[in-house]
């Protein structure tokens, strides 16, 4: 207890909302490995909320003056800290004694942390540099949500293996919802603070927006984030800009709208954010890079045609695994490769969530392909007085053929028509289909748009 | 404050938390693909994205104009003599 409160006294008293945050930490630091056994320890069931109570608010020889409405809502909050705790070392006795541990009892207990601490913002008081604490306790709530569905749903299966087929979704995630309902709150908490900017909560909004995400995300509720951005978007004028943030929180806020944008197939939107996010990402986190261009990547493909050179990719072999087939083929305009390396990945590329966005960039390798059958068509013969000038009336089998390439059947004029139109639509490619003659003429200024013929 | 922690539980309260993204991978492993990490720090430098400057070597176009044509023409003609083959038939 003494130790704890010569943390609690420092941090408190030197107004850093980090170091108090650190004080609701349930993890030991690896100095520190007994520390949480240690504060358990210190004090017991019958005498926790005295103890609390004594260091807080009467030891006169503690140099704190707490007022006493926030005194006592830090004391809650720590009691019901303290509790959690011993929940917690429960947990990993029984998982030491190859129990199963009770993690929805750590939930619960985590929950009464988190009530007690935003009842201190709303109603006693706790001023705004102490948000961390928020942060802190929030990104708990959601990983012990976590574990005690992983157990709930561990037993199910064991129990009843046969209900597969009724969806057990929403009792599957029963607390990782409950999370998202109570993390909903802090996020109102934070957003609707009236305090002038300086004194405000909302400083801590964007790192319980990206939790909410997360939680979002994991429930398989996407568009619930939607709610959160709308919120914020009608609060706009009112709020500090994003990049005042800590960019721990931008990057993080960035690359989740970026990935919402995506699914809603918003791709500039998605373009400007995970550009941003990739750009401002801290160089050692690998893995948050490689989330970034998983999404990034396809998304280039669509809006500016551009595929990752050997340098981008070379760092994430898990991407170069994803991607370097697909971007081999279009490449080349090789359509039935294409077609393969997308089957070839499908369930991956599905899971990932990109595999329709990929799809589109059949149009780039077709796109390709039939630049190539420009390109070899070859020049007109020289006129004097002109540079030369690429043949730019090509005979609709010569596509036919290109389009047949590499696959079994040949493919319908008709359909083959169909393509042209479709490319000729989409302003990959210049020119019209002259049918009676079977020709396709193409512009010869700029055949083929923003590719240099 | 007094009891002195049992031998063997020390690596028990570390282990479980630092071992989490193993531990939950299995499980979880759908879903977790997605999560974006918490980075280690809070806020950091310019100096600590690196990131080269300008991203011309980070994106290239779509096309590849290295590849030789002759190849394909040659490709072409003989896919071409087979298309037109099957339109006579």
């Amino acid at each position: 207890m003494d130790s704890f409160f010569k943390v609690f006294s420092a941090a408190y008293g030197g107004g850093d909302g980090y170091a108090l945050a650190d004080t609701l930490s349930p993890i030991a630091p690896a100095s520190q490995p007994d520390k949480l056994r240690r504060f358990v320890h210190s004090t017991n069931y019958a005498s926790v909320q005295n103890d609390f109570k004594y260091r807080l608010l009467y030891d006169k020889a503690s140099p704190l003056r707490l007022n006493v409405e926030e005194g006592k809502a830090w004391v809650e909050v720590y009691v019901s800290f303290w509790k959690a705790c011993v929940e917690i070392l429960q947990a990993e006795a029984a998982i030491n004694d190859n129990q199963k541990p009770s993690w929805e009892k750590v939930y619960r207990a985590w929950k009464e942390v988190s009530d007690h601490l935003n009842r201190g913002y709303t109603a006693a008081g706790f001023e705004n540099w102490t948000v961390p604490c928020l942060y802190v306790v929030g990104k708990y709530l959601r990983m012990f949500a976590i574990k005690a569905d992983e157990v709930a749903s561990s037993l199910e299966q064991t129990t009843i293996d046969f209900n597969e087929d009724l969806s057990l979704d929403d009792e599957q995630h029963a607390n990782l919802e409950d999370a998202a309902r109570q993390l909903n709150k802090v996020f109102q908490l934070c957003l609707s603070d009236r305090a002038s900017l300086e004194e405000s909560r909302k400083w801590g909004i964007y790192s319980i927006i990206n939790l909410l995400f997360k939680t979002y995300f994991k429930l398989g509720k996407i568009t619930l984030s939607k709610n959160i951005l709308n919120a914020l978007r009608a609060y706009r004028g009112d709020m500090p800009e994003l990049d005042a943030f800590p960019l721990s929180h931008q990057v993080t806020f960035k690359y989740y709208v970026g990935v919402i944008s995506f699914l809603d197939e918003k791709y500039e939107e998605c373009e400007t954010c995970l550009t941003e996010a990739w750009y401002m990402c801290h160089k050692d986190s690998l893995r948050n890079k490689e989330l970034i261009l998983t999404y990034l990547i396809p998304c280039h493909l669509l809006t500016t045609h551009t595929l990752p050179s050997q340098a981008l990719l070379e760092p994430y072999p898990y991407l170069q695994t994803l991607f370097s087939p697909l971007v081999r083929c279009i490449k080349q305009g090789d359509l039935s490769g294409f077609d393969a390396a997308l089957a070839a990945g499908e369930d991956e590329f599905v899971r990932r969530r990109i595999y329709l966005t990929l799809e589109r960039g059949r149009d780039i390798a077709l796109r390709n392909l039939l630049r190539k059958v420009f390109i070899a068509g070859g020049f007109e013969p020289a006129k004097t007085g002109e540079g030369s000038v690429r043949r730019s009336r090509i005979r609709l089998v010569e596509f036919a053929a290109a389009v047949s390439l590499g696959s079994k059947e040949t493919m319908e004029t008709d359909e083959v028509e169909c393509l042209l139109a479709n490319m000729i639509y989409k302003n990959l490619m210049k020119g019209y289909i002259a049918r009676e003659a079977g020709m396709v003429v193409l512009n010869k200024k700029g055949a083929f748009p923003g590719t240099g013929i | 404050m007094s009891a002195s922690p049992a031998p063997g539980s020390v690596s028990t309260v570390k282990a479980t938390f630092s071992d989490k993204p193993a531990d939950t991978k299995p499980a979880a492993a759908l879903e977790e693909d997605d999560e974006f990490e918490d980075f280690p720090v809070e806020s950091w430098t310019q100096e600590e994205t690196d990131v080269p400057a300008g991203n011309t070597h980070l994106w290239e176009e779509s096309w590849d104009d290295d590849e030789t044509s002759e190849d394909f023409s040659a490709q072409l003609k003989e896919e071409l003599k087979k298309v037109e083959a099957n339109k006579k038939r």
